[in-house]
Order: structure tokens, then C-alpha cells, then sequence
């Protein structure tokens, strides 16, 4: 990664970019990512991401909830041996609710973690190669190439109707 | 475009109902034998649980519309237009419904017990005439909501045929103006709702709870109506699925209309679990006899312990675990599979909640040919009721679109 050259076309159309995008993968320069001022579903589109694994984290977490719940009611009924009213010691109707908001509470937990470590979070050291105007009115569309690439990459943004940002 | 339209289809329709109209005429005959045989009581279970079921399915599949607009959602897209026509089921319920007068005596087996003081809601003439007005009212809500959503939807186009006359004279009359008619169909969808909870409440409580006069559940209204709405948006989702494989990309019914309307679905199936948990478990902490021999019998008891646990799996656990996929959800054929799969697990719903006090000292499930084919019967009805009324309003899986994001 050290000898390669980063450098971002921005744009100020959607169209463009995804243009671009479909592009930039016949290409022999290295897609890196998009910066997008805003939510875009026709980037997303031609992005062609993976899907995201965050829901297998909730599921997990999911049933870890609700085997823990039951655990957790269980174990608490078994200290004390107490009979109410005539019930089991172990009832698991009652138990259920314990188990269910066990569920959604470990749900909650996994997809979290999932989130975090499926986006790399929390990330202290901010992102490299970043334009600040991919906050304003321009989406950037990042590529790396080798050094002698470089002309060619430039000349490739500039007609697809992009500006070009070369970073150092 | 349009009489283009009509040439294709008509071939093929009117084999496809003929095929229905003779469902009904076998599901006619099957009934008329069941009540000339020696039990005419078998006869009269059968024909009050799919009175039930597929006036709840018409019921609930309108509730999705009036529901859509009140909340102003817009992903339904063609979904919610096309929720409408099981309002054409509204009149053959109702008169169904007055038929049942003629079993009275086999369906009510309150009539000849002692009702300790219950009788002064309890009797057959006061039963009928307010399920009656209550099924009118429901029902008339019902036509006021679809008179002003048919304008919205398809009020400017030019009018065929008798019934879409009435549709553009309305629209005349609000002055084809959009705003006049989305405000009246606001009035009429809030009134649907607020009728719909009420009028199945007392559907549940008459025709259901009732078989046991002894036994109370406050919230059975509750679980009645939740139910109905589960299985019309599985009936609508197969109407959904069955337009969208005949008509494809036509329809305007894209996959995130499946996936949308399928995680409605997965809620309503949730919520249905829930309210019969959250009945359950008041019942399982009283612990009083009048309220739990009605569990026991039906959960612990041969033979109706197993038909309990199967229903239980069908229409919660395997649509629970299937649902969480999102793909299935976007595929319309096997959901037309599951949602048939939960509306036959609703079926034996209503028998587990009827039969048990309606044949009493049954050793076997009591379900023979004769119900099957009564229930085929029924299908063929709302079949014949929801084409009738796609025929006479061809457009609106068509205007839907325009329609709902207007």
C-alpha cells in the first residue's frame, strides 16, 4: 500500500458517479470507497456491496438472550425453592417474559457490537483521504493506482466529469 | 390500452371462474347433505368456522387499507388499492351471516342450559339483531371508505359499466377535487377502525366465547380482531403474489412491496402470539376451574392436545423462524405457500376454539370430507367476490401507484 497513489474525483451528480463507478471496476485502478454528502440509493446500487453480516450478530444475540433469560429465572427460582400459590418452582410461562425481554435486551446488545466491529468503530484516528467538500455539494469517489498510473487515473475522473484531488 | 386488456384477460378469466363457480355449487351441495345426514350439527360447525374465517380475512384485508391511510404510509404502493376489493366479500358475509339463523339450534348449545342470570344477553333474538346491526354498520363504514377510495383512485378515469358510474358521479360531485375526497376517506377510515374493533369484539364474544357460557375472557375482542387482521394481510399478500406472478413487472408490485408488507405480516403474527400469551398467562395465575378447564381441555386432552400444538407451530413458530429471512419474504410464490399454510392453521384455530363444545365427546378430531368441502365452497365465494370486483375496477392495481403517493 505504501507506493500507491490515492486520488478522489469529486463530483456534484449522482448519475456521474455511479457512472463512474461502473467504470472505475472495468478499470485496472483500485476502487477504494465513496463519500456521499447524502443517503443515495442509486450509489448503494452500483456499489454492489456484500451484505451486511450486522443481522447474524442480532440473531445470536437474540438467542443468547433468550436461553440466558430462562437461565437467569430459573437459577434465581432454584436458590429459594419457594412455592407461590401453589406453582411449579420452575414455570416457564412466567418465565417466558423474563426470557423475552432477555431477547430483545441481547438483540439490542449484538447488533450493536456487530455495528462497531462490522464499521471498525470507534475510530480515533479519523479517515485518511477525505475531502471536506464530500460534506458539502460534491460526492468523492476515492481510487488508488500505482505512481505511473497517475496521469491516467487523473485523466479517467476528468472525463467522466469530475474534478480530481490528489492526495500526497 | 384498455379494451386490449379486456381481450387478453377474458379467455382465461372466465375458465378460472367457472372453476370457482362450481367450488361453490360442490361446496353448496356438500352442505346441504351434511344437514340432511343424521348429524346436522357437523354441518352447521363447519359452515360457522368458515363463516368466521372468511369474513375475518374480508375484514381485515379492508383494515389494511383504512389502516394505510390514516397513517399516511406510502410504501404500500398497489398494495393498499388492492386490499380493497375483499370489501365485495362485505355483502355475501352479511348475508351468511343471516343464514345462520336457520342453525340456531345446532350452533348455540347455550339454549337449553341454565345460564344462571346470563340469558338477558343471551338469547337469540337480542344475539342477532345487535351482531346484525353491528355487521351492517361495519359493513356500511366499510362501502363509505371504498366509495371514497375508488374516487381517489380511479375517479378521473373515464367511467364503464354501472358501478364505476356511481364511482365518477361521486368524484363529480366532490368537485374533482383530491382534497375533498382524501379527507371524507380519512373520517370513514378512522370510523372503520374504531367499528372494526368493536363489531369483532362482539363477533368473538357472540359466536366464539359464547359456546361456553361459562367461561370469561375480557380479552377475547382483543384476540379476535388481531387475528383477523393477521390472516387478511396473508390473504392479501397471496392476492398480491398471485396477481404479480400472472401479470409481472404489469402489476406494479415490486419485491420491497412483498418485503414491506411481509414484515407486517411477521408483526401481526408476533402480536397475535402475544395476545394469546398475555390471555394465558392471566389464566395460568388465577387458576380459577371456570377459567382454566377451558385451556386444560383444549391444550391437555385427547384428542385436542396435538390439534393445539400443530396450530400453535404453523401459524406461529414456522412463520416466526421462516420470516426473519428477508428473501423469502420478497418471493411471492412461497409466500403464497406460508400465508395458505396460516390461513388453514386459522381454520382448525376456529375448530379448537368451537368444537370442543359443539361435538363435546368426540374421541377423534370430528373433521370429515363434508368440511372440507364446505370450506372449498367458501373459497370459491370470496374468489368469485374479489374477481368480480378486480373486473369492475381493473385499474386500480394500475392507478395504485399515483394514488397512494398523491
Amino acid at each position: 500500500m505504501q507506493g500507491k497513489k490515492y486520488i478522489m474525483g469529486l463530483f456534484k451528480d449522482e448519475d456521474q458517479v455511479v457512472s463512474t463507478l461502473a467504470a472505475l471496476k472495468e478499470s485496472a485502478y483500485n476502487f477504494q470507497r465513496v463519500h456521499s454528502p447524502i443517503p443515495s440509493h442509486k450509489i448503494m446500487a452500483a456499489l454492489e456491496l456484500k451484505k451486511s453480516r450486522v443481522g447474524w450478530f442480532t440473531l445470536a444475540g437474540g438467542i443468547l438472550g433468550l436461553i440466558s433469560g430462562f437461565a437467569l429465572a430459573i437459577f434465581c427460582a432454584i436458590q429459594w425453592n419457594l412455592i407461590v400459590s401453589g406453582k411449579p418452582i420452575i414455570s416457564l410461562i412466567p418465565f417466558f417474559i423474563v426470557g423475552f425481554e432477555f431477547t430483545i435486551l441481547f438483540a439490542v446488545f449484538g447488533n450493536v457490537i456487530g455495528l462497531l466491529t462490522q464499521t471498525k468503530l470507534p475510530d480515533y484516528k479519523g479517515i485518511a483521504y477525505y475531502d471536506p467538500r464530500c460534506s458539502g455539494e460534491h460526492f468523492g469517489v476515492l481510487a488508488a493506482c500505482d505512481p505511473n498510473q497517475q496521469e491516467g487515473l487523473k485523466d479517467f475522473f476528468q472525463q467522466n466529469g469530475g474534478e480530481v484531488k490528489v492526495f500526497e | 390500452m384498455a379494451p386490449k386488456e379486456t381481450q387478453t384477460e377474458k379467455p382465461r378469466k372466465s375458465a378460472v371462474s367457472w372453476i370457482f363457480f362450481i367450488l361453490v355449487i360442490i361446496g353448496l351441495a356438500a352442505f346441504i347433505y351434511g344437514i340432511m345426514s343424521p348429524h346436522p350439527e357437523k354441518a352447521w360447525q363447519a359452515y360457522l368456522i368458515n363463516f368466521l374465517l372468511w369474513s375475518a380475512i374480508a375484514q381485515g384485508a379492508v383494515l389494511f387499507s383504512a389502516v394505510m391511510h390514516m397513517t399516511k404510509a406510502r410504501w404500500s404502493g398497489p398494495l393498499s388499492a388492492l386490499s380493497e376489493s375483499f370489501a365485495a366479500f362485505f355483502p355475501l358475509s352479511f348475508v351468511l351471516f343471516l343464514l345462520l339463523f336457520l342453525g340456531r339450534s345446532h350452533i348455540f348449545p347455550w339454549l337449553h342450559e341454565d345460564l344462571h342470570g346470563k340469558e338477558v344477553w343471551l338469547n337469540i333474538p337480542f344475539l342477532f339483531t345487535r351482531d346484525c346491526i353491528g355487521l351492517l354498520i361495519l359493513y356500511a363504514i366499510g362501502f363509505a371508505y371504498l366509495y371514497n377510495a375508488l374516487q381517489l383512485r380511479s375517479g378521473a378515469n373515464k367511467a364503464q359499466g354501472a358501478f364505476q358510474q356511481m364511482i365518477y358521479k361521486g368524484w363529480l360531485r366532490n368537485n374533482r377535487r383530491l382534497e375533498t375526497v382524501k379527507k371524507k376517506m380519512t373520517v370513514w377510515a378512522g370510523l372503520y377502525i374504531l367499528a372494526y374493533t368493536l363489531v369483532l369484539s362482539l363477533i368473538g364474544y357472540d359466536l366464539v366465547m359464547s359456546m361456553d357460557p361459562h367461561w370469561i375472557s375480557t380479552l377475547f375482542g382483543g384476540y379476535t380482531f388481531v387475528k383477523a387482521f393477521y390472516v387478511g394481510l396473508g390473504a392479501l399478500i397471496i392476492l398480491a403474489a398471485i396477481i404479480q406472478i400472472r401479470k409481472g413487472k404489469d402489476s406494479g408490485l415490486e419485491p420491497s412491496h412483498f418485503h414491506d408488507i411481509g414484515k407486517l405480516f411477521f408483526a401481526f403474527c408476533l402480536l397475535w402470539a402475544d395476545f394469546f400469551y398475555v390471555q394465558l398467562t392471566v389464566i395460568w395465575y388465577g387458576n380459577i376451574p371456570e377459567e382454566t378447564h377451558y385451556v386444560i381441555e383444549r391444550t391437555v386432552m385427547i384428542p385436542w392436545n396435538t390439534l393445539a400444538w400443530t396450530i400453535f407451530v404453523i401459524c406461529f413458530i414456522i412463520p416466526f423462524v421462516i420470516l426473519l429471512n428477508k428473501k423469502v419474504k420478497s418471493a411471492p410464490l412461497f409466500m403464497v405457500i406460508l400465508c395458505s399454510a396460516i390461513i388453514i392453521g386459522f381454520w382448525f384455530e376456529h375448530l379448537l376454539l368451537l368444537a370442543p363444545v359443539l361435538s363435546h365427546d368426540a374421541q377423534s378430531l370430528p373433521v370429515s370430507v363434508t368440511d372440507g368441502l364446505i370450506s372449498v365452497g367458501f373459497l370459491g365465494l370470496m374468489v368469485i367476490a374479489v374477481s368480480f370486483f378486480l373486473k369492475h375496477f381493473p385499474e386500480i392495481s394500475k392507478t395504485a401507484e399515483g394514488g397512494s403517493s398523491a
